[in-house]
């Protein structure tokens, strides 16, 4: 008989509705698949159901908060669970934006210039009279994010040095720590990567907003953003990002699935922003529509990564 | 990047190439997803804009569709005319006359709802690109439905008593300059959407006067003309110019939203292509709808039943009010509505309610920001707080919670301001 496999979603966080689409299609394909699945919409009660549901592993369909974070890995860690996607500390390098662009500096891979600030800094040690050497330092436009936040909620665009307060302010709403980067104009590209061992990318996505800058509304709402895949650009660049994308994969020690997002500058750098380690499994998702390009339906997509999480491949 | 075609088309949503251009001015936002989290029953949701079923007595509702199933089953269950059922509509020409207005059932067409008045107005009246005036802030669906057939909207400016008709003249003259006829004015001239004040008597005839002047429409949304706490009853634009204005009533702010009816009344040419429009959208309104709210009003006086609702509402503006005086921080303000189900709350510049929201939700609050209001996206500092719906305990904490959250983040900004 197949595993019984528990699909995690939902949640508290702010993506709870993504995650819930996300794994109501994982739950799907995993019951088309064969396996026994109890769907979970996490809450205080996670713990005492899963050893109710007796689950021999976790499929992790959270997004954001507490599911991408290492919270909920950390737990089922303690219940000897297996689960599907990133350890503890991957989760925590992928959450936070701050740590994962220090870790690629480290590792020499590109990122935009950047600089993070915490509330604490903001608030106990007078943070607040660097911004203008911030400002000189990165130059205008500034991307202002909450350094861990999964989505795009929270994130503006400043065109002038008069708005960063309000920026940083928003930000902070979503995380005690925000990160100030530079602008870089390019083409934005999402490069998906499977596996454990020896992870792989899938082709690359093109994000094209319609509005200036991808923000949240963009990321999600139907005829707001087109997307290419494969993306439209030079074979060598694509090749590029692939490598650039199973480097970071490496680099943060992710594992079964995440994605990478990257903007090519007009020097035909790819930067990367950050790592994803859930990316959404929804049906307009990124990694889904990466893996068909590549050949694989959502189904065998999601029967690898169980795969993946058990070990056996 | 190239501007050649895509190798694949869009993959992402595979029919993007078939969609109709109106999809791309179809609004979703981030303020839904954020709202999604408060579902939960932690969370004191200052969001809504229903009124409490469980405090208007509705007991007897159980019974009436018992009834209504005896005595008119086949007919309740089946088609009905697309103006609405005859029964409702003769109880509504009385609810009318109550109010002033004099009309009779061939001018009634009964909707799902107000809203699908508005929707069924702006499918016979806005071509793409056409212009629809409108108060800044207001109601969120009508936006919605105006911008789905692609309207550009401007919004007057509205003080203590409705939009200011200096500015509302002047974005006439100034559409009037460049070549563009306004389709309509719409307007909820009581207890509006989101701020709950009144546009004075003066202001109405000023506003009939230039509609007519500039030959253009009125489209008044009455839904809260009966949820009234204090004040004069200040007659309709219907009542004071008939022939110019289309009039949308609901009971969805005084039986149940869940029901789905509301009424439209419209001078005759208009009446019949909305007639059209409506077989085209869905032949006709639920016909067991339609007799339960009029098995309802025949069971119970109308004005006894609105002034329970009213006693209810008043006591919890009333407590909204007080908490909000109470613990709100200087640098806020916020209408004293005189009837309705919200107060619109203005914040400092700085601060972006949406992004707050966020911090609301942590604190176990939550609000609409008032972005959503807006056509072009301005009222970032605004919200809107409903009092309608929840009880008076959680008002007051509720807003509480918000306070400090509102008082956090001043505290903040003038750590980052230097």
């Amino acid at each position: 008989m197949k595993p019984k496999i528990a699909v995690l979603m939902g949640g508290h966080s702010l993506e709870r509705e993504i995650s819930l689409q996300s794994g109501k299609r994982v739950a799907a394909a995993l019951k088309r698949l064969g396996y026994r699945v109890a769907a979970l919409d996490v809450d205080e009660h996670i713990v005492t159901t899963l050893k109710r549901e007796k689950a021999d592993m976790c499929f992790i369909a959270l997004h954001g908060k507490f599911g991408e974070d290492g919270t909920i890995q950390e737990l089922l860690e303690i219940m000897g669970l297996p689960y599907t996607g990133a350890g503890v500390l991957a989760s925590m390098f992928g959450m936070d934006k701050a740590l994962s662009k220090e870790i690629f500096k480290r590792d020499g891979i590109p990122t935009p210039p950047f600089f993070s600030l915490s509330v604490g800094a903001i608030k106990e040690m007078g943070a607040s009279n660097v911004l203008k050497d911030v400002v000189a330092d990165l130059g205008l436009p500034i991307v202002v994010k909450p350094s861990s936040q999964g989505s795009a909620l929270g994130i503006k665009m400043i065109e002038t040095d008069a708005e960063l307060p309000a920026a940083i302010l928003s930000a902070l709403s979503y995380d005690d720590k925000v990160i100030l980067e530079k602008y870089i104009k390019g083409v934005e590209v999402a490069v998906s990567v499977l596996g454990v061992e020896r992870p792989h990318a899938l082709p690359a996505v093109e994000i094209v907003p319609k509005k200036h800058y991808f923000d949240f509304e963009a990321m999600y709402t139907m005829g707001k953003t087109d997307y290419f895949v494969p993306a439209r650009i030079p074979d060598e660049t694509f090749k590029q990002v692939q490598h650039v994308a199973v480097k970071v994969f490496k680099s943060l020690q992710c594992k079964d699935m995440g994605r990478v997002d990257f903007i090519i500058g007009k020097d035909d750098v790819p930067y990367v922003l950050e790592l994803n380690t859930i990316p959404g499994l929804t049906e307009t998702s990124l990694l889904p529509m990466a893996a068909q390009e590549a050949g694989m339906e959502f189904d065998e997509l999601v029967e690898k990564i169980v795969e993946y999480g058990r070990g056996s491949s | 990047m190239t501007d050649s075609a895509p190798s694949h088309g869009f993959l992402f949503d595979k029919w993007l190439h078939l969609y109709a251009e109106r999809v791309e001015t179809m609004r979703s936002s981030e303020v839904r997803d954020l709202l999604a989290v408060t579902a939960r029953p932690d969370i004191i949701a200052l969001a809504g804009g229903s009124l409490d079923i469980k405090a208007s007595n509705l007991g007897k509702v159980s019974d009436i569709v018992a009834d209504v199933l005896t005595e008119a089953g086949p007919e309740a269950l089946s088609y009905g005319p697309s103006e609405g059922h005859l029964g409702l509509r003769k109880f509504l020409v009385k609810f009318m006359a109550d109010e002033g207005v004099d009309c009779d059932v061939d001018d009634i067409i009964i909707t799902q709802g107000g809203q699908q008045a508005l929707e069924l107005i702006a499918k016979i009246f806005i071509n793409p690109g056409d212009t629809i005036v409108a108060e800044a802030p207001t109601y969120v669906g009508a936006l919605n439905a105006f911008l789905s057939y692609q309207a550009s909207i401007i919004q007057v400016k509205m003080d203590n008593n409705g939009m200011i008709m200096s500015n509302m003249e002047k974005t006439l003259k100034d559409l009037r300059d460049k070549g563009i006829q306004p389709k309509y004015i719409y307007t909820i001239p009581n207890s509006q959407n989101p701020g709950g004040l009144s546009m004075s008597l003066s202001r109405r005839k000023k506003l009939i006067k230039l509609a007519r002047d500039y030959q253009t429409l009125i489209v008044e949304d009455s839904a809260y003309r009966r949820i009234r706490f204090e004040g004069e009853d200040i007659p309709s634009l219907k009542q004071l110019d008939s022939a110019n204005v289309v009039y949308i009533g609901t009971f969805s702010k005084i039986l149940s939203a869940g029901l789905r009816v509301g009424w439209v009344i419209a001078p005759r040419p208009i009446r019949e292509k909305l007639v059209f429009a409506k077989q085209a959208a869905d032949l006709c309104s639920s016909s067991l709808a339609q007799r339960i709210v009029e098995q309802f009003f025949h069971e119970t006086p109308v004005n006894n039943h609105i002034n329970k609702l009213i006693t209810v509402c008043r006591r919890r503006r009333d407590t909204m009010l007080d908490a909000l005086d109470e613990f709100f921080p200087k640098g806020t303000t916020w209408t004293k509505p005189i009837g309705g189900f919200f107060i619109w709350v203005t914040l400092p510049e700085y601060i972006d309610t949406t992004a707050m929201l966020a911090k609301a939700i942590q604190q176990k609050v939550a609000y609409v920001p008032g972005k959503a209001f807006f056509a072009d996206g301005s009222g970032r500092n605004c919200m809107r707080l409903n009092y309608s719906f929840p009880k008076e305990k959680d008002i007051k904490e509720g807003v509480r919670r918000l306070a400090e959250v509102i008082e956090q983040e001043m505290e903040l900004y003038k750590r980052l301001k230097v």
